[in-house]
């Protein structure tokens, strides 16, 4: 494999001590070398991989075949894998349909449906290897026009997906000049952005250089689909997974069987090597109810445990924890165009009057991460420290009677509950915390499916981040002016340009440099109360094997087995 | 007889029509239709799409039509009896609220077979022995168990039968097919409020007949007593609970609300939260109507017991 | 019922009612609005035992309705923990802390348990009352129209009525509250549109036997105006039986209250509420160790509705042996 010229530049980095192993490894992977390969140079030993080309862990020893896996979950619909809105959705899918890539819950990425990829020196030209001898169900090979008929189709700004959001898929469309009747930018796919080389190889030309490339054709609603496909995905599933969908009903119940036989009778081969168990099942479980079923043995394994039912999940006998870091967090975003916090002097004020570690230890305890109002986390290979924010509560009343309220303030701030209870705890925190500043927050606590109508148009929401691989891609989405999901209507230039020039970075110790220069802007615009990074919890009981805590929550079921 | 029954079913469906026709307007506003999408395209879906992407969608589903065409429209497909298509869950509307209708008679049927003779039997008992230790025990207990909401009931069944002996599981959502011990937790529930309640009904009635002169007479007059009992006392005393036991039909459609959402048990209570929450409109529709046919179907056969078991009322 | 009862109840409800709903408009008159109704409440105490000595039943209940109505007008005065803060340097976050400075332990987000459940019978107690009055009000004054001025005022408010009975209660209820949002005001108006046609029909019913009796034709020869006549004459006497149904009642809307917050379609968080209560520990306490946490709410809400149900048999006692 031919090395990238950047690589080496990666590996003196490492040597000189500028950028961590972990980082390393992750950049590595980014730029197409193999994982395995990338720990082996940064000297750590790889997590074992069933095999060097797989992405999949290595199945431990004793796996046996057979058996039916019962996961507690909301069994939600599966209408078209590229917009769909809930994890679950993609849960319930993955063992169906595939990625081109498979981010770890090391949050390194690994090849899945394409073998290698290989950006060009300015990172704006990718080349993409698709894996061969990959079967659809119905018996097709794949090749790299699918592959190219469904990255299109991702970058189309007509099918509203929301993989638009992402770098790469955004930087495969332009704009067309034209304003839509909302007043905004209509985009449309650039010409000659995906280039089909040959059977299994395809290149992605793109409008601005892209680091993260391999990692976003990994996020969740990238699957890829057979060109056949029409939507809703329940009736017609052709996919190139190892399970097949023999019964969904929403809300109730979602079974996956392994598939034997293709559509035309062959036998199926599939690419991944050795899968155990026979059939998933899926049942339905609200998120509160889902360890009190595994309690009662109902079910395996469930989706996630949450943060209050810890103690409960210990006292099951026969059922095991699991956990990870994540980069998800909850952001308590003030419209910097709403009165009163139009005022920078009123934001600083509530920031001050925050304490950020205090919220953490109250609705995580010992687990989860304090952060700092920036939204890169460290477990982003690219997080700069910045000294945390000091609480400063005197501070904050001047502040706010330099900005005219000297009796206090009364603002209001909105939160859904969209992730769970915490978001509500972690408000009802803040609201005890800038009391005493003289803020008087009233929280508001609104149905999930309600907040999702008003987020964008409450002046102070509390809205739940999803785990992103890299630092980047959340600011992208949520601060860069004009961005689909900026609730905070922030918009500044200078922002902008620093964001940009550290996104085209590849550089790792530069790139963190200019990554100091955007966190500081937005720390100092104190546009977010952002108090930690959650943790994420699994339960499943001991009898199930390889079932992996994942940051993202991807289950990814192809090497479980059932003792 | 005849003519209470016709007057009630005609007020009936003049009810349904009423009923209908308020949800419909009611579930017309923009707001509503905003949900619809969000519910099918997801919250960021509906943001990415423009303004005529976002109408096109509207026609397609054929939400822009006026509103006495979409009724009419609506009400010619109900009564080819096709009820529309779950927004939510993605089925028609017709085969989940049979599924539901259905998994709730059999919750009901055990609820009703267990209570009817407990309920009845204890009831009596205590008004025949009225003032006596026996009476004051099942009074006591009645009150008390009619006093403790369900939802606190739920929970602690759960925590002890469940989780603590592990008899039965937590959640009735019958992961594994079928079984009685699932239904358990949401049965004692139900059950342990409706039996207090008609044991106290019973009781009153039974006190109250067992009060009255003609009793006093015929024991006076020397009959044996199980035989004044059996042959007079009963049949006077039953009228009242028995009429209730049909109106339970209907309390139960609501309890069952709180108990099937809690134990997660697929039943028309759960149905009903589940489309009133996600504002599944055609489900919602659908299954207010047949609640309302429940609640006067349930009055009219209340009404009808009453008739025929009082010798007194003649209509 | 006499004019120093009805007094005194309006010196409780009043200034309850005022604390629990419009607090922010009271400012600094806030914390004093709940003083003259601590007295009030002792004195209908007190006179309720002396009218009701002979049936120890509804002493029992109206022992326990006085003793949360004491709790819900005293708790601003009372020693305790501020409900709503988490007193997390005392005890981690789901905690169980027992001890001197916690009576009933803490609950999973760190908050004072008893405190909570203190507070939370000023927001039951309040809301439930002043729906059921309103209930009443619309329901008495809905049959007294339909049974007395008869004709076509009849009919309409008739079928009105059947169509709201038409509905199963819960039905009723999320419908209501999910078209108006969930708050106070529209449980007061979820109770009254469920609860409104029952009283009707009893009331209609009363006001049509009643419009044949003596005094009523005196009153219409005398050339009085309906209204007075239906307010002045024909309430009065229908008061008993009316009475216990109103106890009955209250207890319905306790239970409804707290299973519609328990839903999560009810009063809204943060501030304490025995339905929350007992939903925010549904998942804690199926561990032993954390029962406590749903204890405290279901009996507090439970000795309430007991309270009530003691009342209306004790009263229906009394009155049959007159």
């Amino acid at each position: 494999m031919i090395e990238h010229a950047l690589l080496p530049k990666l590996c003196d980095q490492l040597r000189d001590g500028s950028i961590s192993r972990r980082e390393f490894i992750r950049f590595a992977a980014l730029l197409g070398v193999a994982a395995g390969a990338a720990y082996a140079m940064a000297g750590l030993s790889a997590p074992a991989m069933a095999d060097s080309t797989l992405p999949f862990p290595a199945a431990e020893p004793g796996a046996k075949r057979g058996g039916k896996l019962r996961i507690g979950e909301m069994v939600a619909r599966m209408e078209d894998p590229a917009t769909y809105g809930w994890n679950e959705m993609a849960n319930q899918t993955r063992p169906i349909l595939e990625y081109l890539t498979l981010v770890g819950p090391d949050n390194v990425v690994r090849p899945m449906l394409v073998e290698s990829w290989k950006p060009s020196a300015d990172l704006k030209t990718w080349t993409l290897q698709v894996r061969s001898g990959v079967m659809w169900h119905n018996g097709e090979e794949l090749t790299a026009e699918h592959v190219a008929w469904n990255i299109r189709r991702w970058s189309d700004p007509a099918l509203g997906s929301s993989n638009l959001g992402l770098s790469t898929f955004a930087a495969l469309t332009e704009y067309s000049g034209e304003k839509d009747s909302k007043g905004q930018a209509v985009r449309r796919p650039l010409k000659n952005g995906v280039e089909v080389i040959d059977s299994h190889a395809l290149r992605l030309n793109l409008a601005k250089p892209v680091l993260s490339v391999a990692e976003d054709c990994g996020e969740f609603c990238t699957l890829v689909v057979h060109p056949s496909f029409k939507p809703p995905l329940s009736r017609n599933p052709i996919g190139t997974g190892p399970y097949t969908l023999a019964e969904l009903r929403v809300s109730d119940r979602c079974i996956l069987k392994r598939i034997t036989k293709t559509t035309d009778g062959r036998d199926f081969r599939y690419w991944g090597g050795e899968v155990y168990l026979d059939e998933i099942h899926f049942y339905h479980y609200e998120q509160e109810n889902q360890t009190a079923a595994l309690a009662s043995g109902s079910v395996d394994a469930i989706y996630e445990l949450p943060v209050e039912q810890i103690e409960l999940a210990r006292s099951i006998p026969g059922a095991k924890i699991l956990s990870v870091e994540t980069a998800q967090t909850l952001c308590c975003r003030m419209q910097v165009d709403v009165k009163p916090f139009n005022d920078i002097r009123v934001r600083r004020a509530v920031v001050k009057a925050a304490d950020n570690a205090a919220i953490k230890k109250l609705v995580f305890g010992e687990h989860g991460l304090a952060a700092s109002n920036f939204h890169v986390a460290p477990v982003h290979p690219e997080y700069f420290p910045l000294p945390p924010v000091a609480r400063d509560v005197a501070g904050a009343k001047q502040l706010l009677r330099e900005a005219g309220y000297d009796n206090g303030i009364d603002l209001e701030i909105v939160v859904g509950n969209n992730d769970g209870p915490w978001q509500q705890a972690a408000c009802e925190a803040l609201r005890d915390q800038v009391k005493e500043a003289g803020i008087n927050l009233a929280v508001t606590v609104v149905p999930a499916t309600k907040f999702w109508e008003i987020w964008r148009k409450v002046p102070f929401g509390a809205t739940s981040w999803a785990h992103r691989p890299l630092g980047t891609m959340a600011l992208a989405q949520a601060y860069r002016t004009g961005a689909s999901w900026n609730e905070s209507h922030f918009s500044d230039p200078e922002f902008d340009q620093a964001l940009a020039d550290a996104e085209a970075t590849f550089d790792v110790a530069a790139r963190k440099l200019k990554m100091q220069k955007v966190e500081r802007i937005l720390q100092d615009a104190a546009v977010v109360v952002q108090p930690m990074w959650r943790p994420v919890f699994i339960l499943a009981s001991v009898k199930v094997h390889g079932y992996q805590a994942h940051p993202a929550r991807q289950m990814q079921l192809n090497k479980v087995w059932l003792s | 007889m005849g003519n209470l029954i016709v007057r009630r079913v005609a007020q009936m469906l003049l009810i349904m029509l009423t009923v209908s026709l308020l949800l419909f307007a009611i579930f017309d506003s923009d707001q509503f239709r905003e949900k619809a999408a969000v519910a099918e395209l997801g919250g960021f879906g509906v943001a990415t799409l423009s303004d005529s992407d976002y109408h096109q969608w509207l026609e397609k589903k054929g939400l822009t039509a006026p509103f006495l065409s979409r009724y009419g429209r609506w009400l010619g497909a109900i009564l080819h009896g096709d009820l529309g298509q779950s927004t939510e869950k993605d089925i028609e509307v017709s085969v989940l609220l049979r599924e539901s209708l259905a998994n709730t008679a059999i919750l009901a049927f055990f609820v009703f077979l267990i209570m009817i003779p407990v309920s009845l039997t204890l009831g009596v008992l205590a008004g025949m022995n009225a003032g006596s230790p026996l009476d004051r025990v099942i009074s006591i207990v009645a009150v008390f168990t009619t006093s403790i909401p369900q939802i606190a009931t739920a929970v602690l069944l759960t925590v002890l039968l469940a989780l603590g002996l592990g008899w039965v599981p937590a959640k009735s959502a019958m992961t594994d097919g079928w079984s009685f011990r699932a239904l358990v937790l949401p049965l004692l529930t139900l059950l342990l409020y409706d039996i207090g309640y008609l044991v106290r009904m019973t009781r009153a009635a039974m006190t109250e007949v067992m009060a009255s002169q003609y009793i006093r007479t015929a024991v006076l007059k020397g009959l044996p007593y199980r035989r004044v009992i059996l042959r007079h006392a009963l049949r006077n005393a039953l009228i009242v609970p028995v009429t209730l036991i049909f109106l339970e039909l209907n309390g139960l459609l609501s309890q069952v609300v709180v108990v099937e959402v809690f134990f997660q048990y697929a039943g028309f209570g759960r149905m009903l939260f589940d489309a009133a929450n996600f504002g599944d409109i055609q489900v919602l529709q659908a299954a207010t109507l047949v609640a309302v046919c429940v609640a006067v179907g349930s009055q009219l056969l209340s009404d009808a017991a009453y008739v025929v078991l009082n010798p007194r009322v003649r209509v | 019922m006499n004019s120093r009862v009805m007094m005194l109840l309006a010196l409780v409800w009043l200034p309850l009612c005022a604390y629990v709903m419009f607090r922010p408009a009271l400012g600094a008159l806030g914390s004093y609005v709940l003083l003259p109704a601590i007295p009030a409440v002792i004195a209908l105490y007190v006179l309720a035992l002396r009218s009701w000595r002979e049936s120890w039943v509804a002493i029992l209940g109206v022992s326990l309705v006085c003793f949360w109505l004491l709790m819900a007008v005293s708790a601003p005065y009372l020693p305790l923990l501020d409900p709503n803060k988490p007193l997390v340097p005392l005890i981690t976050p789901g905690g169980t802390g027992h001890g001197a400075l916690f009576l009933l332990g803490s609950d999973m987000r760190g908050r004072d348990v008893l405190s909570r459940t203190i507070w939370g019978c000023q927001r039951v107690l309040v809301w439930g009352i002043t729906a059921t009055s309103v209930a009443y009000v619309v329901g008495a004054g809905g049959g007294l129209i339909g049974g007395y001025l008869g004709g076509w005022w009849d009919e309409f408010v008739s079928f009105a009525g059947n169509v709201l009975l038409s509905f199963p209660v819960m039905v009723l209820f999320i419908l209501v509250l999910n078209l108006l949002g969930q708050s106070g005001f529209n449980i007061i108006i979820a109770v009254t549109c469920s609860s409104a046609p029952v009283i009707m029909r009893i009331v209609r019913g009363l006001a049509l036997d009643a419009k044949s009796r003596d005094y009523i034709q005196a009153a219409q020869t005398r050339g009085e105006h309906p209204l007075w006549i239906m307010l002045v004459e024909l309430l009065p006497n229908v008061r008993g039986p009316i009475i216990v149904d109103a106890c009955l009642r209250l207890g319905y809307t306790t239970v409804a209250i707290t299973t519609l917050t328990f839903l999560g379609l009810g009063l809204q968080p943060p501030d304490p509420d025995w339905g929350l209560m007992i939903k925010e520990s549904a998942t804690a306490a199926l561990l032993w160790k954390y029962s406590y946490m749903l204890i405290a709410p279901a009996l507090s809400v439970s000795s309430l509705i007991l309270g009530f149900n003691l009342i209306a048999d004790g009263l229906r006692e009394m009155s049959a042996r007159d």
